[in-house]
């Protein structure tokens, strides 16, 4: 049998706090940058939050052409268009944003009906601020055919918007912000008509514009909620400054989370913002104990300076911070590498979110413990004795 | 600490053993699955749809103009019972979306159009000075005809959508307006997209009381007026009497006419004209209510428009006595007797119903046409091999994680404690599953995520404790000692470590939707059961471990 290997086994004895002015200017740079990032650049919003509509499309033969796809679903006149390789080089992700229900949008329905329902079908939009959309038939139809044409384009109606008895002509009145959703629909059909004959479509997504704006909120709520309830806890379980030391780690390593999402132009998407969470959440679970050792030093070592209490609890805990970043790093290099392309951005988020995460327990949350003066009397006996001699 | 009494150890070993239990169908194949009882296997983690394919839609109902609809026939009865009580009006506008404005054209008659107002519908919340009267639903009013909106769509997706009653589909509502369709392994959307907008199709007929056809006895000429139609009972009868007949039913291609199926299974069938008294578009609302008088029985009322209810007063009129059939997509679903002529535009049904009958015999008599637009907000469509695809890619990540973590723990806790604080990995996925597998909650692309990060986490309580006990030792401890007084003061810090996380991670369950809740739930059950795993159940094993070596120095 093998003996265990102290992995990290040096002789701790590291003044991390020493060099704590060169951590804090390290992190303030960092985080400036992530925010100009964040302001000026901006997120890389995918389709859950911006809203629009994502396919997932793999080539019946050979790799994918994306020259001449990106030509093809340019000119469909659905607005910006995005396609990158998804995974491998047969497989597309088509991007199309989020539609507005203008008028191009009716045009484009007229194209689908004629394509699906028949070639004399005519779409036209209605007066100017509604979002009424007016059918005509090539014959005369009745309600129930009436339903069935108009579902060729995913639109569902109701009896009392069809005329009585049969016609060739049929106006649905919709609100502009119905038609906006409904036009989605409208794009997922035309981009699915235009290339579906060399391609085989292995998954939509559709994010209508109320939807997007939705979860938006909804994330920037859970965000903040998230990060209020573990300070609030952390406040309860130790003394102010270990709260608020904590929450300025948090908010460190959450903002550059979101600098990397900038610099990589990583996609931000749902699964992204569980990623930002769920560093927040393993920001707090490594500051905290390292916390829970001050807290015990305290205690005993009641003569001790503060930066000396902190430094010593750092190295006591030293080796299970980095045994534990050790295996969470592991286990998610694990999902970058093999987890497939939907998951890439949580994953390499996740794997700075080890990284920073680790750090900012040390030189952000201990560094502000001094900053708050935890312990005001006395930083660092030496410090002060060597202050005195000066004077 | 380290000595515990056997109670304990038999609970822990129990829980282990237990959970194993619950988690193995999860992990067996379907060779295995076929031969093992059903009870035990139907238990099982769902894949969400994300894994499995299938389609994910989001509906809004447009419950605006549904109001305003609403709100344009009621100023419509409002304006003729003014008249009919003589109150002189200057108009009665609608407001859309939101109430009726009445004017008057003398104030002293505002009591008097009060009264008329109430005998048109006493549930209206009237606010308003001098001659103009505002009316609207109460609260309460409105939020039951939201549900009722979004419960009669819901039945009606519910029928459109799995005619065959094979594709298991999920159909909730979400929040007040909206509707979450599901349909797992759907592949082609146009056609369930189709299947949304179509109508079922509602009528009354008369039953041909000169026709005597019951169980066997069917005459082999009906009048040439007359068909037969199977009622609902007697279709869920031969459903469960007989489900290879259903299937056959269901399968049939071009589909059977009522009649043949009459002929062909003998259901309960009735006789009925073939000429429509009222069709469904006439009938405005259903609703389960009580009777007034006679003690209250649950009854059903409607209503139809003027058109229906003209044509329903000229038919009960002439048949008082006979039975009129309600039919709804070839199913007769019920058959009241006519008592009276009923002209008033409305009527009820009464019989010896429960309450819980007469809302669903509401219901499918709501069951014509979508009572709203319904607009797809979101769309989420993943076939079936992207899914598998997925379900490759995550399995491999995790096992993968799971390997290297486990590397890790050996390589620096040696095979004593690293190979225990293994088993305690194992323990906890296998509880994890386990609970998903009680809980009955789906598996998604996130949620295996959230596994393979949980497997890198749930250590941590393992490697708090080893630290700590290497600390221990280090001060000169006893081996039992510093194993003791390891495990004691590390509990602090894994309380802390662990709940900060779970914070986390519930909140993401409570604003987040769909996958990612997934990645909530495996994480937070596996943050939760490796407090189980990593502290309670690595102690045991270390406590007969350590009575059994004896050792005096700890290898760690």
């Amino acid at each position: 049998m093998w003996k265990p290997v102290h992995l990290f086994a040096f002789k701790k004895k590291f003044d991390f706090l020493g060099k704590r002015k060169a951590a804090l200017i390290l992190s303030t740079l960092i985080n400036i940058v992530a925010l100009l990032g964040v302001a000026f650049v901006g997120l890389n919003f995918g389709i859950d939050f911006k809203g629009g509509i994502a396919l997932q499309a793999r080539a019946k033969q050979g790799p994918a052409q994306l020259d001449e796809l990106r030509s093809i679903v340019g000119g469909l006149g659905v607005g910006e268009v995005s396609l990158q390789e998804f995974g491998d080089p047969n497989t597309v992700l088509v991007r199309v944003q989020r539609q507005e229900g203008g008028p191009q949008c009716v045009a484009g329905a007229q194209r689908v009906m004629q394509k699906r329902a028949g070639p004399g079908w005519q779409v036209r939009p209605g007066p100017a601020g509604t979002g009424d959309v007016e059918f005509t038939a090539t014959a005369a139809l009745d309600g129930a055919a009436w339903r069935d044409a108009v579902s060729r384009v995913s639109l569902t109606i109701v009896e009392r918007q069809l005329p009585r008895g049969t016609t060739a002509t049929a106006k649905v009145d919709m609100s502009p912000e119905q038609r906006a959703e409904w036009c989605q629909q409208v794009a997922i059909k035309l981009v699915e008509d235009a290339i579906g004959d060399k391609y085989e479509m292995r998954g939509t997504e559709s994010v209508g514009p109320k939807i997007g704006d939705e979860l938006m909120r909804s994330g920037i709520w859970a965000v903040l909620a998230t990060m209020a309830a573990i300070v609030i806890y952390v406040w309860f379980r130790f003394e102010w400054q270990f709260g608020v030391g904590a929450l300025i780690a948090m908010l460190h390593d959450v903002i550059s989370t979101l600098g990397v999402f900038v610099l990589l132009q990583l996609d931000f998407s749902l699964t992204a913002l569980a990623a930002v969470l769920t560093i927040a959440g393993y920001s707090i679970n490594d500051t905290v104990v390292i916390f829970d050792r001050v807290r015990e030093n305290m205690r005993r070592y009641k003569k001790l300076g503060l930066i000396d209490l902190l430094n010593l609890s750092i190295n006591e805990t030293l080796s299970r911070t980095l045994m534990t970043s050790g295996t969470v790093f592991v286990a998610v290099l694990a999902l970058v590498l093999f987890g497939g392309p939907v998951l890439y951005s949580f994953s390499v988020a996740m794997l700075w979110g080890v990284i920073v995460g680790t750090y900012s327990s040390i030189w952000v949350a201990c560094a502000g413990l001094v900053y708050l003066k935890l312990r005001p009397d006395q930083l660092r006996p030496a410090d002060d004795e060597a202050a005195k001699a000066k004077a | 600490m380290l000595n515990l009494p056997r109670w304990q150890t038999i609970v822990i070993i129990a829980i282990t053993v237990l959970s194993g239990l619950f988690a193995l169908p999860n992990l067996l194949p379907n060779r295995v699955l076929d031969v093992l009882p059903g009870w035990y296997t139907q238990n099982r983690i769902n894949l969400g749809l994300d894994l499995r394919g299938g389609a994910h839609f989001l509906l809004e109902a447009d419950l605006r103009s549904v109001l305003t609809e609403r709100l344009n026939n009621l100023s419509d009865s409002v304006r003729a019972e003014l008249r009919k009580q003589q109150v002189p009006f200057k108009e009665v506008n609608v407001e859309p979306g939101r109430a009726l404005i009445v004017t008057l054209r003398d104030e002293a008659q505002r009591a008097k159009a009060l009264e008329a107002i109430r005998a048109v519908d006493p549930s209206l919340a009237v606010s308003g000075t001098g001659d103009t009267i505002r009316l609207a639903y109460s609260d309460q009013e409105l939020f039951r005809r939201k549900k009722e909106v979004i419960d009669q769509s819901i039945e009606i997706l519910r029928r459109r959508v799995d005619e065959t009653g094979t594709l298991e589909p999920t159909i909730v509502r979400q929040g007040d307006e909206r509707i979450l369709l599901q349909v797992p392994g759907i592949k082609d959307t146009t056609d369930l997209k189709r299947k949304i907008n179509q109508t079922a199709k509602l009528a009354f007929h008369l039953v041909n009381e000169d026709v005597a056809a019951t169980g066997q006895n069917i005459p082999a000429t009906l009048p040439p007026t007359t068909s037969l139609v199977p009622t609902r009972e007697g279709m869920q009868d031969l459903r469960r009497s007989n489900p290879k007949a259903w299937e056959e039913i269901q399968a049939a291609n071009p589909r059977l006419t009522p009649e043949q199926i009459c002929r062909r299974y003998q259901p309960q069938c009735l006789p009925v004209l073939k000429r429509v008294v009222v069709g469904g578009e006439d009938l405005d609302d259903a609703k389960a209510t009580f009777e007034q008088q006679q003690g209250g029985r649950p009854i059903i009322s409607f209503t139809f428009n003027s058109a229906g209810g003209r044509a329903f007063c000229t038919a009960t009129r002439a048949n008082i006595g006979k039975r009129l059939a309600i039919q709804l997509d070839g199913e007769i679903i019920s058959a009241p007797v006519v008592q009276s002529a009923i002209c008033g535009g409305s009527g009820i049904i009464t019989g010896t119903f429960t309450t819980q009958q007469t809302q669903e015999q509401a219901l499918l008599l709501r069951s014509g046409a979508l009572p709203a637009t319904l607009t797809i907000i979101e769309e989420r469509t993943v076939g079936a091999d992207l899914g598998a695809d997925a379900i490759r890619a995550g399995t491999i990540a995790a096992l993968v994680g799971t390997v290297l973590v486990g590397l890790l723990m050996f390589v620096a806790y040696g095979p004593v404690f690293g190979g225990f604080a293994n088993l305690a990995m194992l323990v906890n996925l296998l509880m994890v599953f386990a609970g998903m597998s009680i809980l009955g909650a789906s598996l998604t692309l996130p949620g295996m995520a959230g596994l393979v990060l949980t497997v890198g986490m749930a250590v941590d309580s393992n490697v708090l404790i080893y630290e700590r006990v290497r600390e221990e030792k280090a001060l000169g401890r006893s081996a039992f000692s510093s194993i003791a007084t390891g495990y004691e003061r590390a509990m602090s810090a894994i309380i802390d470590a662990n709940l900060t996380t779970l914070i986390a991670a519930v909140l993401l369950f409570g604003f987040g939707s769909g996958p990612i809740r997934g990645f909530a739930t495996t994480l937070s059950l596996g943050l939760l059961t490796s407090m189980f795993s990593s502290t309670i159940f690595t102690r045991m094993l270390l406590a007969v471990w350590v009575r059994w070596r004896r050792p005096t120095e700890l290898v760690i």
